[in-house]
This record gives structure tokens, C-alpha cells and sequence, in this order.
């Protein structure tokens, strides 16, 4: 017997997100509602099992093929990158990536270089690059905000869901980067070792989403 | 000061006792299976000029190279491959050789791989280039010979075969540039169906682009060519799609019951390399393939020799951890008998040592004074039978 298809979840919302899903497809999904501090939790009707981590830990297992599917936001994807298949636009985590700086200011003006704060310095500097615009990256790890007030850098590139923590600081989006939301990802070897389980789980859910 | 002489840097490993005779039982198993074929071998140097690695396309980014230079300052690149070495004998020392040409070899590449990720940087590959026929029954003896090796392996393993010009010939008919047709490339491959939907759509809705869309969702069995002939409306994409037909078909048969041959339409990597057939193989168990090759009949001409030639390698590494994870591990090999001799009989016990070894045994010298430690180091290293060298020369279970 192989093992149950293992679903690798984004701790947090959404986790939530896809358990809500999973349940309106029908799965049994008490023992991760219930989860208590496991982490790895069965789907038994599904003959699925999920497991809990980190974002970036998601890709991680995917990569390696410990689990074969991943929920994922594409913030996360974007910024590790990996090998791995992208399979379904959830719908669901959406939000955007922006560049943002102090209310007022001209960002792209002058020929000075300028500094991005962020947690995101992959995307941060393939967005410049893509620009042809030289940039000085600095990687921060709490509130990005804090870098353009404490005159760190010029301006940051954040996750921005609806703007209110930059309209509090005092700052403004610049331009849009990207937009998020939630992926479903597979190992490129499970999907096709195991594709019968995994095309019918993904039918259903392009269904239910449709 | 120094910091760094108690470990091996990042991506590398030592391998100790039975993992090399895993690793060996490995290589001779494929290479063996490569020989009785009649593919010869040849090793390449561990240093080449960067300069055979920097071709008009692209195949390896400069980025994955370990660099250095030589005496004379010129750049040079630890080998991150063996075909493109290869392909530059072929170009040069054997550019008179009568073709078709079986070549194997089995060596370690290195490429820069990101840190922290538990991937190596140094990895042995043992493969197969046959040079010089772009005829149905090369792909065929390739693909052959991939199946007998998986096979030799001794694990449930698949298959998969593509053909690229399956896709180029769609792409071809879109009104894009360069760029958007790597894009595409890279989605498909990726298999990321909404990215590639959303791309597409700006083309407009056309038979092709519909055909595009459904690309990375054609893979499986049998009954994928039947839904891609009723997607494809392009005649010789629809060429390609009826030989890559024939040949999983001949696949199928030549692999019986061992294994699994499936297709996927949108294995559409390295375009610029591969020019037709692509081959992965996959082992349960693992999250990444064990085989990748092809054919590549553009890659010679970049060395100034119009040939076409097909190939794949076998990532040993990858095979030894999925042997590892199965518990499919060799057992150390103890000896098979240890001599001790006494003190002024060490010529005597070295003789005596030599006479086992050509009866066939494993023999160790005991390289102690006395007799009761070299019992010892035979109990540790479960050697099951001491001879003693002496007046009376006894020996003892």
C-alpha cells in the first residue's frame, strides 16, 4: 500500500483556507481542525494526509517530493522559486506585491540609487532589474515600513492587502508589482507516479472554484 | 588561523566504506550494461575551458559554473557536463571516425547549486551518446538502453518520453517575440496552467493557442495521443505527435512488465538543445528525475561538425539515496581471514597471506605484536578466521 498523497498546508489562513475548501468537497477534515500540536494529520476519507509548515517550507518538501502537493502563496513561489509544477490558482490569500514609498515623494526621479527595503529581495530585484534600474537591496525582517520613515531606504516592496498599515505610515503605493494569491503546487515526479489520485483531487477543486 | 580544514565545502561529501561500494556497484552495473552494448568509454578532463561550455545558446548559465583560471589566466570551469566535452572530441579527435558512434562515460560534474537546499554540487553521472544517426531505431536503442539500465537498477521505475517539435512547431505559428516564446517555454514546463492561460489569452483565441493551454495537461498513457490528435491542428506538429506515437508504442513493448512508459507532451525543456525526443526516468520514492536526455542534433554543429546525436545520463547519486532510503545497501565487506605473524615471521606471514589471496580469499595482514589484540581487531571487523605465522603455524576459527 503507498502512502496517502501528502498535502504540505501554509500554516495560518491559508490553512484555513484549504480546509474550507477540502471540507465543502467533502473531505473529513476533524483531525486537522483538531489538530492539537501534530503536524502531520490524516484526511481519511481522501486517502490524504496534511501537513503543516512554514511557507517557504512548503516548496521545500514539494521540491524534494516528501509531499506531493503544496498550498502556497504565489508571494512565497515568487520569492524561492524551485522546480515544481503549478498547478491551480486557488483564488483564495489574494492580495498584491507594491512598491510603496513616503507619501509625495517623486520615486523615480533623479539618477541617485536607490535603496529598497524588504523581505522579499528576489522579487524586489527582479522587478528593478526588469526595469534596467540599478538598486541597493537591504533585507529586513519585521515591519518593512519602518525603513523609508527611519530614512533607511527610499521606498520598500511589500505585500500590501488593503494599504491601511502604508496609509498609517505616512506612505503610498508607487506601482503594483504583482498580484498574489494562493497556489496549489505539485512535485513533477508524484504527479505523474501517483496521476490518477492527483488529477481527480484537482478536477475537483477547479470545479468547485469555477 | 584557519577555519575551514575539518570540513568539506558546501555541496560535497565524503563517501566512506560501504557507500562507495554502493556507489561502484552502481557505476558497473550501468557501465556494464553500457559495454555489453557496444558503447566505449571515454573520460574527459575535470577542467575545460569555459569557452566549451559558453555556446551561442545558452545550455548553462554562467552562474552554475564553478570558475577558475589557468596559469595563463584563462578562464576555466570545472566540468558542469559531459556531453558538451563530447561533443567537442567528436568535433575534434574523432571528426574521421566512421559513424554511428557509441560513446559512454561515468564521472562527477559540478554545478553550483543554492545553498541550504540539500542538493550536491559535485554528482556522478554515468551515461550514453550515440553520434552520427538521427534514424527511428537511435532513438529506439537509446531509449533501450535507458530501460535496460533502470532495469539492471532493480527498482519500480517510469519512463517518460516527449518530443519538442511538437511544441516548437505550435509556438512557431504564434506572432511573438523571442522573449514571449520563452515565456510560454518556461510555463509549460512549469505546468503553470494559470500563468500560461492568462499569457495565451493575450494572443487571442485560436486553435493554436488552445493547443498551448492544453500542452501541460497531456501526459499519461495510451490515450493521450488520442485527445492530442482531436487538440493539434498543425500538420507537422501533428508529424511529430504520430513519431513520438510509434516510438512510446515500441517503447511500451520493449519495456514488458518492470517498469512504466508514459508520455508528457509538455516536457519542453532545454529547447535549444533538444531538437526531438526527450527521455526522463523517474524511480518510486524519489522527488526528482534519475534520467534526463535526449536528442540533440544542433549540439555538434556548435563545434564545427554537422552531427546528429542522442543521449541521456544517469544521476548516480540520486539512485544511491533512493537505494539507501529502500535499504538496498551493500554490507561492509569484512575479510575473509586475517594473518597474524609473530615477531621474526613477517615475510613468512606475508607469503602465507599472498597463498590465501590466490585461492581467492580476502586477506588482511594483523599489523599488532600480539597474538591476543590481532583476535581483538578480528571480532571488531567480524573477520571470521585468524591465521597465526609461527614455528608451528596453527590457525585458528
Amino acid at each position: 500500500m503507498e502512502r496517502p498523497i501528502r498535502i504540505a498546508l501554509t500554516k495560518g489562513r491559508l490553512e484555513k483556507d484549504t480546509v474550507g475548501l477540502f471540507e465543502s468537497l467533502g473531505f473529513d477534515c476533524t483531525a486537522v481542525r483538531d489538530k492539537g500540536r501534530k503536524l502531520i494529520l490524516p484526511i481519511p476519507d481522501g486517502n490524504m494526509e496534511v501537513v503543516l509548515a512554514k511557507a517557504n517550507d512548503v516548496i521545500t518538501y514539494v521540491e524534494h517530493g516528501v509531499c506531493d502537493l503544496g498550498v502556497v502563496g504565489k508571494d512565497t513561489i515568487m520569492e524561492m522559486r524551485g522546480k515544481f509544477f503549478e498547478m491551480v490558482d486557488l483564488g483564495f490569500g489574494r492580495c498584491k506585491f507594491a512598491l510603496a514609498a513616503k507619501k509625495g515623494t517623486d520615486f523615480y526621479s533623479g539618477y541617485g540609487i536607490k535603496t529598497i527595503a524588504t523581505k522579499y529581495p528576489n522579487v524586489a530585484r527582479t522587478f528593478f532589474e526588469k526595469k534596467g534600474m540599478d538598486t541597493e537591496i537591504i533585507k529586513i525582517e519585521g515591519s518593512v515600513e519602518l525603513a523609508p520613515l527611519l530614512e533607511l531606504a527610499d521606498g520598500i516592496v511589500d505585500i500590501v492587502e488593503t494599504g491601511t498599515t502604508l496609509k498609517e505610515n505616512g506612505l503610498e503605493v508607487i506601482e503594483d508589482v504583482a498580484p498574489i494569491s494562493a497556489r496549489l503546487i505539485a512535485n513533477t515526479v508524484s504527479l505523474k507516479m501517483r496521476q490518477a489520485e492527483i488529477e481527480k483531487l484537482i478536477k475537483m477543486i477547479e470545479e468547485k472554484l469555477r | 588561523m584557519k577555519y575551514y580544514d575539518l570540513i568539506t565545502p558546501e555541496g560535497t561529501k565524503d563517501l566512506l566504506f560501504g557507500e562507495c561500494v554502493a556507489r561502484r556497484r552502481i557505476e558497473t552495473t550501468l557501465m556494464e550494461t553500457f559495454r555489453s552494448r557496444g558503447y566505449k568509454e571515454v573520460i574527459t578532463p575535470g577542467l575545460e575551458f569555459y569557452d566549451v561550455f559558453n555556446l551561442n545558446s545558452p545550455y548553462f548559465p554562467q552562474e552554475n559554473m564553478y570558475k577558475l583560471t589557468d596559469a595563463k589566466g584563462r578562464l576555466l570551469v570545472m566540468r558542469p557536463d559531459s556531453t558538451m566535452p563530447i561533443a567537442r572530441i567528436v568535433a575534434t579527435r574523432l571528426r574521421d571516425a566512421a559513424l554511428p558512434l557509441k560513446l559512454c562515460y561515468c564521472q562527477t560534474v559540478y554545478r553550483t547549486e543554492p545553498a541550504l537546499k540539500g542538493r550536491s554540487d559535485e554528482t556522478a553521472q554515468a551515461g550514453i551518446e550515440l553520434i552520427g544517426s538521427d534514424l527511428r531505431i537511435a532513438d529506439l536503442e537509446v531509449i533501450s538502453t535507458a530501460i535496460d539500465s533502470l532495469k539492471a537498477l532493480g527498482m519500480e521505475f517510469s519512463l517518460e518520453l516527449g518530443h519538442i517539435g511538437i511544441f516548437k512547431s505550435l509556438v512557431s505559428q504564434l506572432e511573438a517575440t523571442p522573449k514571449e516564446k520563452e515565456r510560454i517555454r518556461r510555463l509549460i514546463e512549469n505546468k503553470n496552467f494559470p500563468a500560461l492561460n492568462d499569457m495565451l489569452d493575450t494572443f487571442g483565441s485560436s486553435a493554436v493557442t488552445g493547443a498551448l493551454k492544453k500542452l501541460p495537461s497531456l501526459f499519461g498513457g495510451e490515450e493521450v495521443f488520442e485527445k492530442a490528435e482531436a487538440l493539434i491542428p498543425d500538420e507537422t506538429a501533428l508529424a511529430f505527435l504520430d513519431e513520438l506515437h510509434g516510438i512510446y508504442t515500441a517503447a511500451c513493448e520493449l519495456c514488458g512488465k518492470d517498469g512504466k512508459i508514459t508520455v508528457d507532451l509538455g516536457l519542453v525543456n532545454k529547447t535549444d538543445y533538444y531538437t526531438g525526443l526527450i527521455i526522463k526516468g523517474y524511480l518510486q520514492g524519489h522527488g526528482d528525475e534519475v534520467i534526463s536526455g535526449g536528442r540533440y542534433d544542433k549540439l555538434i554543429s556548435e563545434f564545427g561538425c554537422d552531427v546528429p546525436a542522442v543521449g541521456f545520463a544517469v544521476y548516480i547519486n540520486a539512485i544511491q539515496k533512493v537505494h539507501e532510503k529502500n535499504g538496498i545497501l551493500p554490507a561492509e565487506e569484512a575479510a575473509d581471514v586475517l594473518v597474524f605473524a609473530e615477531e621474526g615471521f613477517e615475510v613468512e606471514g606475508l607469503k602465507k597471506a599472498q597463498e590465501l589471496r590466490e585461492q581467492g580469499l580476502h586477506v588482511e595482514m594483523a599489523l599488532m605484536s600480539d597474538a591476543e589484540s590481532a583476535k581483538e581487531y578480528a571480532i571488531e571487523r567480524k573477520i571470521a578466521r585468524i591465521a597465526v605465522v609461527n614455528e608451528e603455524s596453527e590457525e585458528a576459527e
